[in-house]
């Protein structure tokens, strides 16, 4: 293979994703997290996280509520160490660092519309349980240094719920218009002609607009539309060159690799696939395109699994702030543990649901 | 007058700052302007959505990039 066919299969992967994902997929996302920045109050969520007292709750505060922040993980390492810092548990902490860019739901709607439900609920499930038990295995390795901590931390100076308003009801019937439009031309649609799928989209988008203009003031729609514009300017670039990269890897990478080293459902495949994901970054949303592009050339649904999850949530240069901002050993108990996980989650889900 | 932009040099938190220094020109202000990049000091202030913007001790704004004339009415404020 020559190296102009490399690039020209770059171009072919990105002419074919533009031309069947821009319109009815990326658009009603962008303006879903765009929503979700205006409309919901990330810091009333977090300051429930940090406000929750016994240990349970506050684990699955943390879990639950990260699904709303729609970030990559270079924003969410504020929040966590804001909540670490503002006083909260180390659990907590670590769970949002994790569960807002492995499933928030900007992320899951885009691989859902991509790689189909079956893959979303289990990617939701793994994502959740992941947390669980990375919330316990950090609460425990420094269950010393937060005793010392929680004596230290001055409770006025504490994070309070403080009666915070996390949304309020047209805030959340628009987004759900959103959700549903963003989700109708491809699931309602699945395999017919694609004007179906952009006439289901207009029928959608209008619906959204209607809603909006009715029940929101010019300010809050302009706000909203800004914010929108922010999420198009930084992660459409990242998209266009990872869907590029992706159509290059695919043309030089042999099936057979593929097949071999991240095929089926075996421990192996799940830890590479795992690894990959861990060190390599990969902005929010542009793991779903590298995996079905894997998945074409042969790559099993486990460690494919695998690979959705560590991919956004982890990689080197995350590693490194995860080490700066919380600390070394902090970041040496996280890292391996969400890789031993990684590696367990996709061999049994390879093994057994996604089989 | 002492301008923090609380952010970890992500785009968003460049445009604030950009955005303020804008706003401090067209007003005719003098003002030391600081990027603050360690999130250990975001929660000293009980900033957690970045960028934030805080005028000699205090946050006026968090969690988006605000408008330059948001950012004139509070420094005129």
């Amino acid at each position: 293979m020559t190296w102009w066919q490399i690039i020209l299969s770059g171009f072919e992967a990105l002419k074919e994703y533009i031309a069947l994902h821009v319109l009815t997929c990326l658009i009603p996302a962008f303006l879903l997290a765009g929503a979700m920045v205006t409309f919901v109050s990330r810091e009333a969520i977090v300051r429930y996280m940090g406000a929750a007292t016994s240990k349970l709750r506050s684990f699955a505060l943390a879990a639950g509520g990260s699904f709303f922040v729609a970030a990559c993980s270079c924003t969410v390492i504020p929040v966590a160490s804001g909540l670490y810092y503002g006083g909260a548990g180390v659990g907590p902490a670590f769970i949002l660092l994790w569960v807002a860019p492995a499933a928030n739901i900007l992320a899951l709607v885009y691989t859902g519309a991509i790689l189909g439900g079956k893959m979303v609920a289990t990617r939701v499930a793994a994502a959740l349980l992941m947390a669980f038990v990375v919330g316990g295995t950090m609460s425990f390795a420094f269950r010393g240094e937060e005793r010392t901590r929680a004596e230290k931390t001055n409770p006025a100076g504490q994070i309070a719920a403080q009666n915070a308003k996390v949304m309020n009801r047209s805030d959340l019937i628009l987004l759900i218009l959103l959700v549903l439009a963003l989700l109708a031309p491809n699931y309602i649609v699945r395999g017919g002609p694609y004007w179906q799928k952009v006439i289901v989209w207009a029928i959608g988008m209008a619906a959204v607009f209607s809603y909006a203009f009715l029940a929101k003031t010019r300010e809050e729609i302009r706000h909203w539309m800004r914010e929108t514009w922010w999420f198009v300017r930084l992660i459409f670039p990242l998209l266009l060159a990872g869907v590029f990269v992706v159509g290059i890897i695919g043309a030089l990478l042999p099936e057979a690799w593929v097949t071999k080293w991240l095929g089926g459902a075996s421990l192996r495949s799940s830890f590479l696939a795992t690894l990959i994901g861990a060190v390599s970054y990969f902005a929010t949303m542009t793991e779903a395109p590298f995996v079905h592009k894997l998945i074409g050339l042969g790559m099993g649904a486990g460690p494919a699994l695998a690979l959705l999850l560590t991919g956004p949530g982890l990689s080197l240069p995350n590693w490194l702030a995860i080490a700066r901002v919380f600390g070394v050993k902090k970041a040496l108990v996280y890292v391996p543990t969400l890789i031993v996980l990684g590696t367990l989650v996709g061999w049994i889900a390879g093994n057994t649901v996604l089989r | 007058m002492r301008i923090e932009i609380l952010g970890t040099g992500c785009p968003k938190c460049q445009a604030t700052e950009q955005i303020v220094r804008k706003a401090l020109s067209e007003l005719g202000l003098e003002a030391e302007v600081v990027h603050v990049n360690d999130p250990r000091k975001f929660a000293q202030y009980g900033v957690m959505l970045t960028p934030a913007v805080v005028i000699d001790g205090e946050v006026k704004t968090s969690g988006h990039v605000p408008s330059l004339e948001e950012i004139k009415r509070l420094l005129a404020g």
